[in-house]
């Protein structure tokens, strides 16, 4: 008999939600300032209101991201403090086996081998998109607050700070734009071994199935537990 | 409602003198009748090399002009007679007319900014070459009410008709004729069209080529935060001249130039609207230099760094796509149902 395995909780889900439709408003509003000159960035900078209100709204929705990666850190810090994990049960902290796990998937690809990797909780390519948020976070909202107050930065930054934060705002929300329609998309939606979309974003849960076939060290460890407890 | 109606006419009488007035003050400056001639539509002449002169003075363009009450003759001088002599004086913009400041006696006159402007980079140099000196701008190239153009000659011939039935043999058939323009006025306060103005001249490489500016400042000032801005529509966003002065306009190492290094914090705070409370870094950040390595390498080498690491990225993230797709689709060719 099969059974529904939780992936993520509600405030994970939650947190997930804060961060990406923020993530929308946010390219839609910079973006057609990013590139003047684009007419396809002209028709969305009309549709969000025009470079007036787009600032407003672009900065509503920055705030409202700050304060869900906020949340996020401090949601971290609990757990690490209630649940004073070791080192090894840091289900995302990348170790040796992600490296053994890529060569495996790169010889499956290429058909040298029918064996696909076994994952954990977290595949490479899942730490890979927490930690290119994780960075792209800090990159982002801190470049994104020193060209929202340059004035009151410059009290206590050097000039330059300004300069190297309109480049570094501009450039990795290209490659976080990039990362997202090209890669997370192709993992979450149009692979199509998840096509149309993976739900687990909203439902929270897998089922045996699917946590056999993308989770199984997981599912092992899971049912060992189950076990043992009995 | 007998008081009702009253009150309608009032206002409808009211309308009716507020038009007569504003139709009659078109009218007003031109107390030598110039428009009687330069009125008519097509009104001009031919110059040298049969080049044509429109001399239309639209009484429309001229009665919504910033000089609708400055009479023609404070400003052509030289104009005494009738017919004109063929050739006339150019206008100088420093002469003093019949317009008074408030509270002072003198005439007013452009005086004070066409000294600024003999001073600025854009004033004559004596270490130029006439012909150099004559490349940069005149008080006319910046505010010109554009009434010269050309037009085509058969447009011309036919409408010359009209002047030659009178004017035959008295010798002034020979340089009227008529030619069209579309008297446009060029606004200098719209932000947009002050970076336009300056573009004419700064973002055309081989008209600048000779003289000793940054090649790159048009195209520096596109790439940065205000170019963008304004590019979208916020036109409160710092324009050329609100930094460089308008007249004024001096190069950054010349101790009373707006930019110079001393004075940019001041420059960036003094607008309310703009950075009032600008701090002498915020004013260090350069806003529209092309970076290179020698003169901005902190910059240029962020660039290039985000350069490679987004190309890199996205180079490794598409290729292992493409490889995850390629085994899918492997499978699905060789009809293996492997998920």
């Amino acid at each position: 008999m099969s059974q529904d395995y939780t992936r993520f909780s509600v405030s994970q889900r939650l947190q997930h939600i804060f961060m990406f439709v923020p993530f929308i408003i946010l390219v839609l509003t910079g973006f057609p300032i990013k590139f003047p000159d684009s007419s396809f960035w002209s028709v969305v900078m009309s549709a969000v209101g025009g470079i007036e209100v787009a600032r407003s709204i672009h900065r509503f929705a920055a705030a409202v991201m700050i304060i869900d990666f906020g949340f996020h850190i401090l949601y971290i810090f609990y757990n690490l403090f209630k649940n004073k994990p070791s080192f090894s049960e840091l289900k995302l902290v990348p170790n040796k086996k992600d490296g053994q796990d890529i060569i495996k998937n790169l010889k499956y690809f290429l058909f040298l081998s029918d064996e696909r990797p076994r994952f954990h909780k977290f595949s490479y390519l899942e730490k890979f998109d927490y930690w290119a948020v994780f960075w792209g976070m800090f990159i982002m909202a801190g470049s994104g607050l020193v060209l929202w107050f340059p004035v009151e930065i410059s009290r206590f930054l050097p000039g330059v700070v300004i300069q190297i934060a309109y480049v570094a705002h501009s450039d990795e929300a290209l490659l976080a734009f990039l990362a997202i329609t090209i890669w997370h998309f192709y993992n979450v939606h149009f692979n199509p071994r998840v096509w149309p979309a993976n739900k687990v974003w909203f439902q929270g849960t897998l089922t045996e199935e699917e946590m056999e076939h993308e989770h199984p060290l997981e599912l092992a460890e899971i049912k060992a537990k189950q076990e043992t407890s009995k | 409602m007998p008081d009702m109606n009253f009150k309608c006419s009032k206002i409808l009488t009211l309308w009716i003198l507020l038009f007569a007035v504003l139709t009659v003050q078109g009218q007003q400056a031109d107390a030598e009748n110039c428009n009687l001639c330069h009125g008519l539509a097509m009104f001009g002449m031919t110059g040298p090399g049969n080049s044509i002169r429109s001399l239309e003075v639209t009484a429309d363009a001229y009665s919504h002009s910033t000089h609708r009450n400055v009479i023609c003759r404070d400003c052509h001088t030289d104009i005494n007679q009738f017919p004109h002599p063929e050739t006339v004086q150019k206008v100088e913009c420093a002469k003093a007319c019949h317009i008074t400041k408030p509270f002072a006696m003198t005439g007013y006159s452009h005086l004070e900014q066409s000294e600024a402007h003999a001073i600025s980079a854009h004033g004559d140099k004596a270490a130029y070459s006439a012909e150099k000196n004559a490349a940069k701008p005149d008080c006319k190239y910046c505010h010109s009410n554009k009434f010269r153009t050309v037009i085509k000659d058969d447009v011309l011939s036919e409408n010359s008709k009209h002047c030659v039935r009178c004017h035959e043999g008295a010798g002034l058939a020979g340089v009227i004729l008529h030619v069209s323009s579309h008297s446009s006025h060029r606004s200098a306060e719209a932000s947009v069209a002050v970076v336009e103005l300056c573009s004419s001249c700064h973002a055309d490489q081989t008209h600048m080529k000779d003289f000793d500016v940054n090649l790159t400042q048009v195209e520096g000032y596109e790439r940065h935060f205000h170019g963008k801005a304004l590019k979208r529509g916020l036109d409160q966003v710092a324009n050329c001249m609100d930094c460089h002065r308008n007249h004024l306009n001096l190069p950054a190492d010349d101790p009373n130039s707006s930019i110079h290094p001393n004075n940019i914090q001041q420059t960036c705070s003094a607008n309310s609207y703009c950075h009032s409370n600008a701090t002498a870094q915020f004013a260090a950040a350069a806003i529209h230099s092309e970076p290179t390595s020698k003169n901005n390498p902190i910059i240029f080498f962020t660039e290039w760094a985000f350069i490679i690491l987004t190309a890199g990225t996205m180079a490794l993230l598409f290729a292992h796509i493409l490889l995850d797709f390629g085994r899918w689709a492997g499978d699905a060719w060789m009809g293996r149902k492997k998920r």
